[in-house]
């Protein structure tokens, strides 16, 4: 008889746990179609952003220089789009130039982490302030708005109920998985991640790899900050602030090991969803924000353990296989 | 590899070297008028100058983060007074928001010797004692909208309307909503004084009104992204939803857009405080119904002359029993009169 294995299913159960509690707790509030592409939409940046820089926890490397990329593109896209009168073409233009800033940032990171051998921690925090600095030279440091309705539709418009961002969110996270599952580059990733001295041996183009991973991460960011300058309708050096935590910290609830090798994209998007419900729950139950924090952090702690408790448990389980196995195989000898 | 090892170490240590010589030059005064104020117990160690009659003098100006448009206008209106002179040079620094940061600096600052802090501060109990020391040390500070403890006595505050800034706010807006309906509040980061009170004035003044109620606060951390998360849930909770105040105008432009999105634009009234630019736009195409202006250029020349004032003068902290106030003149700002505000004034 074939049992079904739960613990696969730790984190789908946490989320329709929290569902389920919040369409008790609130149910005119919570459930509607608008709420649930409200939530969305709240952790699409995130969503778009964790499911390029991924690739980069995977190999165990880190970016903190998020939220300050994010602002750089921001700032880029929306002084493009302006300069260029704002039509269509401009903010296809302006996209594009913010893009190739973003993985221009990316390629660098990976040249000088993989040249030079210098901890990503290290280069990713000294490009932080560079491209903050950026940031703030190109806007004369003041918020440059942009209203042209083109640009604001990147953000705004809406398919069938939910807004284009969660669109971008879905298609990325999409192709991302794809990469990380179905190709030999998404291997080799995993490899690079788990025993970077094992793969070099065996073959892989250890440092192209790396490289391309923080360009992958470079982009996504570069596409979040879009994103986000899109939904305020401005940019500024400040735009972003805090992304760098939330991206991290979406990543490491769904499982992502920060030592690299060990995490899936499913799960990172778990991480971002469930902060976007916790999020979007604590604000529909009125809770004060002298309380928010508090409240949070439990719930953080609690679905962690929960899931990881579920993992622990596979991986005894299969201690307890193999240790069978072998006393039959001593028994048989 | 060693050897080169060995060279990059010996230029380290030579770098360290000339930097704490320079600094050692400039110290030494200052270290010393510290060290004697402190041994007659509160007394400054003023030494006059004269900015005017061309002294040269250095301003540090502090900010909590010198990302915000606030701090933008604040800079560009104290270098503004600053820049006809060219004896007086004006020094920028950002704390990123954190109140140990703001504390490093002041220390610095005040080992560099400058004439003059203007400062924002992070953490009111935090930077008491270095706002003391640096009075101690003959520094005049000026602290622009967050102020440090009361009880620490400084040179002068220079503010925007903080608790009449709320009522102002709580009067036209409900006015505006014919005095009755549900408000929901989107607050800053709880605990700073300024937005406090504003928060405070707001309620007190709405109290009064028996048709308005207000049905929850929850706070976006002065972030225009996060305040828009917020204001949906709040169109959720409230369909019946009749007012926003939100305590800084990037938060009420963040809710204006969301309002946007959910096909209810100028429909719900929706009220700031700052008075930037992009809000005073927002009035304009009635996406906003109204916020309390301050002109944040005006705001920051203010302090320039009042630290040069205070270094040019014979007078210090001692002779002060309470920390001076200047609190800039507030503008209600609605649809109707949003012309009024030039282009040059819209920071």
């Amino acid at each position: 008889m074939k049992k079904i294995n739960w613990s696969k299913y730790s984190k789908p159960i946490i989320l329709v746990a929290f569902v389920i509690a919040l369409s008790i707790l609130r149910p005119k509030a919570f459930l509607s179609l608008d709420n649930f592409s409200n939530v969305l939409w709240s952790v699409a940046v995130i969503g778009i952003m964790v499911s390029g820089t991924i690739f980069v926890f995977l190999i165990g490397g880190i970016d903190l220089s998020i939220a300050t990329l994010c602002a750089l593109s921001a700032v880029v896209v929306v002084s493009v789009t302006n300069m260029l009168g704002g039509g269509v073409g401009a903010v296809l233009l302006g996209v594009l130039a913010a893009l190739v800033t973003g993985a221009l940032a990316g390629a660098i990171h990976g040249l000088i982490i993989t040249k030079f051998n210098i901890p990503a921690f290290l280069v990713t925090f000294a490009t932080q302030s560079i491209f903050l600095g950026l940031a703030m030279v190109l806007t004369n440091n003041k918020i440059v708005s942009c209203t042209a309705p083109a640009f604001t539709a990147i953000g705004a418009f809406k398919i069938l109920g939910f807004p284009l961002p969660v669109y971008f969110m879905a298609i990325i996270a999409l192709a991302s998985w794809a990469v990380l599952r179905k190709t030999v580059f998404g291997r080799y990733v995993y490899a690079v991640g788990g025993n970077p001295v094992a793969s070099e041996i065996s073959g892989i183009n250890v440092r192209g790899a790396s490289i391309m991973c923080y360009v992958v991460s470079g982009l996504t960011t570069a596409l979040g900050g879009v994103v986000l300058a899109s939904m305020t309708q401005q940019a500024s050096a400040a735009t972003g602030a805090g992304y760098t935590n939330d991206v991290i910290t979406a990543g490491v609830i769904g499982g992502v090991s920060l030592l690299g090798g060990e995490g899936t994209l499913p799960g990172a998007i778990f991480g971002a969803v469930l902060m976007g419900l916790l999020n979007n729950g604590l604000n529909l139950m009125s809770v004060p924000s002298t309380h928010a924090g508090l409240v949070k952090g439990l719930v953080i702690v609690v679905a962690v353990a929960f899931d990881a408790m579920n993992h622990a448990d596979q991986s005894k389980k299969k201690v307890k296989k193999f240790k069978k196995t072998k006393d039959t195989a001593k028994e048989s000898a | 590899m060693k050897r080169k090892g060995i060279a990059l170490l010996l230029i380290a240590i030579m770098a360290i070297m000339s930097l704490a010589a320079c600094a050692g030059g400039e110290t030494t005064r200052t270290d010393d008028g510290a060290g004697s104020g402190q041994a007659a117990g509160g007394t400054s160690s003023k030494v006059k100058v004269d900015p005017y009659g061309g002294d040269e003098v250095k301003i540090a100006y502090i900010a909590h983060d010198i990302k915000t448009p606030n701090n933008q206008g604040w800079k560009e209106g104290i270098e503004r007074v600053t820049s006809n002179w060219s004896n007086i040079k004006v020094d920028s620094y950002g704390a990123e928001e954190s109140a140990e940061k703001q504390v490093q600096i002041m220390t610095d600052c005040i080992n560099q010797g400058y004439n003059a802090i203007i400062l924002q501060c992070s953490d009111g109990t935090a930077l008491a004692p270095s706002v003391k020391q640096a009075e101690e040390a003959g520094i005049p500070v000026v602290t622009v909208n967050l102020d440090c403890s009361s009880d620490t006595i400084h040179s002068a505050l220079v503010m925007a309307v903080d608790y009449d800034g709320g009522r102002m706010a709580a009067e036209k807006m409900a006015e505006q909503m014919g005095e009755k309906g549900k408000i929901a509040i989107i607050q800053g980061v709880p605990g700073l004084e300024r937005t406090d009170n504003l928060e405070k004035g707001f309620r007190d003044t709405i109290a009064k009104y028996s048709g308005i109620e207000i049905v929850d606060a929850q706070s976006a951390s002065f972030q225009k992204d996060t305040a828009m998360t917020v204001m949906n849930s709040f169109l959720q909770s409230y369909p019946d939803l009749a007012g926003v105040f939100a305590i800084n105008d990037a938060m009420a432009e963040g809710a204006a857009l969301a309002a946007q999105s959910a096909n209810k634009k100028g429909e719900i009234c929706i009220w700031g405080a700052d008075g930037e630019k992009d809000a005073l736009a927002m009035i304009e195409s009635g996406d906003m119904a109204g916020t309390i202006y301050t002109n944040s250029w005006d705001e920051g020349s203010t302090a320039a002359k009042i630290a040069l004032l205070m270094m040019g003068s014979e007078y210090d902290y001692t002779v002060l029993t309470a920390t001076p106030k200047v609190i800039m003149e507030p503008i209600v700002v609605t649809k109707d009169n949003v012309g009024d505000i030039a282009e040059e004034d819209r920071w």
